[in-house]
């Protein structure tokens, strides 16, 4: 007994290979040439045949990094882009910085309390360029928590932080409090009077929230006191833990930044279409209601487009509704070219 | 998918079974779950028995020290005679090892007087750190007071808070008598009644109410009784 399922359009792999073949059997003639092609067709290793001919083809035809590009620096902005929308990319930056020079300030910190003072002592008046270094991820970390509020202002004040992208601004506090994290734990590594004792302050502030206060201090110093493994643990949270976070949400905070598109200004005005809906106003039911209001100056009001198809009649099995048809058809038409009309309208 | 010339040819299609309509769609007669959704859950629950297998140690490891006391130390800091029961001598000790000297503490030590004191002890050991937000204070002779340099926290003789913004007494250390010295043992903090109860880090609160929105933590010692 045997289910017919619906036959998917699959990507043939013969006619590919049979039409690769025959171009560049066309293109360079040469019986030896064909004959090797042949072989390598029959052996399975033909894949350059369907990805260009250079290395970025061949990456790109695996990778789809040209999709890629085109989804990161090739993307539609709104009208009226200005450059406080790099405070965010200067922020990344600067943790980029953070994290390269701090692998290599790690080449030479120890971080034991006998040892760890005089490292950093060495460090900064012996290694060569050790001074620079260090002071790049000393002020650095400043530079950083500035970048963060200016960029966060900059959300605030250009309204970015509305829907759809409340989420990347529930990301961005947390990356916010994962910085000043940051900033506390590395200022007790260079283990002089200074950083022990602002530790100690920092430790009693957090032990006076009730309830969990005293406890979370226990936990950061390891114990009732400041001690020996209180640095070591600072290290570990400093080095391992809250950069591998910091970077996963950053991760995260582009790929919503990359999918929602950006803001425009709030002093560049939407003109939308007469008749348009509002995102509120469609209907239920209907699978992309971005499909309803057209982009602004846009010719994709009046193209169908193939993912339109499966809208017009129903879906026959939920799970084949959630499938990658479905989420191509919600964002494809609205994507680049709906973002300035959206924004407009949300924030005049 | 496999067998894709039957669908190629229309004139070859096989005859098509149609099974009884199932309710809800995609689930067999008297079924509760599809084969799909047991998959699911048992690839989900094996993932997280196996991650918790490594997590639940790791965590474990980390707050341990929360739950770990340690060694009790006592340190002599004096002969017996060199404390008198109406003025204080500072001391300075080790009270967490192994960090140098930033591990030192001061205290001021003291006989017990039946006339300065409320409930007078041997000696009393009387910590330096503010109970505001851990700063050194100082003991002034003239006026019989502790006073902190930071934010203007003032003591009586006895180390109960009378003006400035901390929010109980001073610490104290235990002491005890041994081979003619006076020994300082693990902190302790006192309620503003100055009863004994276990160390708390600067601006807790102690007593009443306060015992359970700053509950006392496993890692300091249990106060001495009196």
């Amino acid at each position: 007994m045997k289910l017919s399922l619906p036959k998917r359009k699959s990507k043939q792999a013969e006619p590919a290979v049979a039409d690769g073949d025959a171009e560049a059997a066309a293109a360079e003639p040469g019986p030896s040439r064909s004959e090797k092609r042949a072989r390598k067709i029959a052996a399975g290793k033909h894949h350059s045949a369907e990805g260009g001919k250079d290395v970025a083809g061949w990456v790109d035809s695996r990778t789809n990094s040209t999709g890629i590009y085109t989804a990161l620096l090739a993307r539609h902005v709104p009208k009226g882009t200005n450059w406080f929308y790099t405070l965010g990319s200067a922020t990344m930056f600067i943790f980029a910085m953070q994290a390269i020079t701090g692998v290599f300030l790690a080449m030479y910190y120890t971080p034991s309390t006998t040892q760890a003072y005089a490292s950093i002592t060495h460090l900064t008046n012996d290694v060569f360029m050790g001074e620079f270094v260090r002071g790049m991820h000393k002020w650095g970390s400043s530079l950083m928590i500035i970048l963060i509020f200016l960029h966060m202002g900059r959300t605030f004040f250009f309204g970015a932080y509305k829907y759809p992208r409340e989420l990347n601004w529930v990301i961005g506090v947390v990356l916010l409090v994962l910085t000043t994290v940051m900033g506390l734990t590395g200022y007790l590594l260079p283990f002089d009077q200074r950083s022990l004792w602002a530790t100690v302050v920092a430790n009693n502030i957090t032990a006076s929230g009730p309830v969990v206060g005293p406890y979370l201090a226990d936990f950061l110093r390891a114990g009732p006191e400041v001690g020996a493994t209180t640095l070591s643990r600072f290290y570990a949270l400093h080095m391992m833990l809250i950069p591998g976070l910091i970077a996963a949400l950053i991760g995260a905070h582009l790929f919503l930044v990359v999918k929602l598109g950006t803001t425009a200004p709030p002093w560049v005005k939407a003109t939308r279409p007469k008749g348009a809906l509002g995102e509120e106003t469609v209907p239920a039911g209907v699978p992309s209601p971005d499909d309803a209001e057209v982009p602004v100056g846009q010719a994709a009001a009046s193209e169908p487009t193939p993912e339109e198809t499966p809208v017009s009649e129903p879906a026959a099995d939920p799970a084949d509704a959630g499938g990658p048809d479905a989420g191509n058809a919600g964002e494809e038409p609205a994507d680049p070219g709906a973002e300035p009309a959206d924004d407009g309208e949300a924030s005049a | 998918m496999s067998d894709s010339k039957n669908n190629n040819s229309p004139a070859e299609e096989p005859p098509r079974v149609t099974l009884p309509e199932a309710e809800p769609r995609g689930y067999f007669e008297g079924e509760s779950m599809t084969r799909r959704k047991v998959f699911t859950a048992a690839s989900l629950a094996l993932g997280g028995v196996a991650s918790m297998a490594v997590v639940l140690p790791v965590v474990g490891f980390a707050v341990a020290p929360l739950f770990e006391r340690g060694r009790e130390r006592w340190v002599a800091v004096g002969r017996l005679d060199d404390f008198k029961p109406d003025t204080y001598k500072q001391v300075v000790f080790t009270e967490t090892p192994g960090i140098g000297e930033v591990g030192k503490t001061t205290a001021y030590v003291r006989q017990g007087s039946a006339e300065f004191d409320e409930d007078p002890g041997e000696y009393l050991a009387i910590s330096t750190r503010c109970a505001h937000l851990g700063c050194p204070v100082r003991f002034v002779q003239a006026a019989k007071n502790f006073i902190c340099p930071c934010h203007g926290g003032v003591y009586d003789f006895e180390g109960k808070r009378i003006g400035g913004p901390p929010v109980r007494p001073l610490d104290r250390f235990q002491t005890r008598i041994r081979n003619n010295h006076v020994e300082v043992g693990p902190r302790y903090s006192v309620t503003n009644q100055l009863k004994a109860v276990r160390a708390r880090d600067p601006g807790e609160f102690t007593g009443g109410i306060w015992e359970y929105l700053y509950p006392p933590r496993p890692s300091t010692y249990p106060p001495p009784s009196n």
